[in-house]
């Protein structure tokens, strides 16, 4: 039952998702292609890139996994499932939330958090652009895209335009 | 209630107001939702929005699938909930699916496939450039840049399972967080 387990996972992912999607992204990756081997790395990289440029939440990512690897209801599952339990959970906390203005927890849970979120975003980053072996090519492409977001306020849908150009001249 | 802010009257409106969101977020939907809901509508103030925002972002889960949902249940219940979740993804997950199904028939395109992966190798970049400037204000820390380094290693390079990694990176967190070290 190829539905259930992948609605599992997602499941399971939801509630594990600190900081936004891209922080489990690197898990999604290793569980997708490591231990399931439902798609290649260059397969995976190649969905982030599509649900990148696709207008939209990033966690559509999850619907394309899902219709890899089950086709539409894969999709619906996939996505259903990432989001679900996570909002049941936002939904019963949003008051306890208010309540603790405030509150010194609040705080120590935010500062908590911060570095691992930032060190999951970054894994995400280096495990996209390191599909196979190290590659230049790629690495020069994700380091001038970081560098362009960090420096100008361009739309980020032009950085990534650029890094399809890119891509086509040097891959 | 803020007298300058008027809430979604019916969930129809509710709907339109998330489908307008959801229809134009291009790279990223945070900067769109304030756009759409702070600016336009008016649903919301300048500071609602960012505790809203700022509490998805503590809970786990897709951020802004949860402010639809917290947002929606605050001015109608479920139904809202229900309704606003759908508005937010009913037109981004047909088009990300048919730009996938679109690319699915170029794939054996050499000069496609090229293009898509300079495109993720681009988005990539993006997660670096998101993990610098939320990195910046926890810099001067020594116990955070431990921790940042410890996660990325560990998923990275040693690629163990975010079930090990995540628990134990909470605990030392709070931990250091309390001890003020973070």
């Amino acid at each position: 039952m190829i539905l259930l387990e992948l609605g599992l996972y997602f499941a399971l992912l939801s509630l594990l998702t600190f900081g936004g999607v891209s922080s489990v992204i690197p898990e999604m990756q290793r569980y997708v292609v490591d231990v399931k081997g439902w798609t290649t790395a260059a397969d995976f990289m190649q969905l982030f890139a599509v649900a990148q440029a696709a207008p939209g939440p990033n966690v559509l990512i999850t619907s394309l996994i899902g219709y890899r690897v089950a086709g539409f209801a894969g999709s619906i599952v996939a996505l259903l499932a990432t989001c679900v339990p996570a909002g049941v959970l936002a939904w019963c906390l949003s008051g306890l939330w208010d309540r603790w203005r405030g509150s010194p927890w609040r705080s120590v849970v935010q500062r908590a958090l911060a570095p691992l979120v930032v060190g999951l975003i970054a894994a995400g980053g280096y495990i996209i652009a390191t599909p196979h072996a190290p590659d230049w090519r790629l690495w020069l492409i994700a380091g001038g895209t970081a560098a362009a977001m960090l420096a100008t306020r361009l739309n980020p849908l032009w950085i990534l335009a650029a890094g399809g150009v890119a891509g086509a001249l040097l891959l | 209630m803020n007298p300058g802010v008027t809430p979604p009257r019916s969930l129809g409106e509710l709907f339109l107001g998330f489908l307008s969101i959801g229809a134009r977020s291009f790279g990223g939907v945070l900067p769109w939702a304030y756009q759409a809901m702070v600016e336009e509508r008016r649903w919301l103030t300048h500071a609602d929005f960012t505790e809203t925002i700022g509490l998805c972002q503590v809970l786990p889960g897709p951020n802004i699938g949860n402010a639809s949902i917290v947002l929606g249940k605050r001015w109608f219940g479920l139904r809202g909930a229900i309704v606003a979740f759908l508005g937010l993804f009913a037109l981004p997950y047909f088009w990300v699916l048919g730009l996938a199904l679109l690319y699915t028939q170029w794939a054996d395109h050499p000069l496609v496939t090229a293009v898509v992966t300079g495109v993720g190798a681009s988005g990539a970049g993006l997660f670096l450039a998101t993990a610098v400037k939320l990195g910046r204000p926890i810099a001067g820390k020594p116990a955070a840049m431990v921790l940042i380094a410890g996660c990325f290693l560990a998923i990275a390079i040693a690629r163990v399972s975010l079930l090990v990694v995540m628990p134990v990176a909470v605990a030392l967190g709070m931990f250091l967080a309390r001890k003020r070290l973070l």
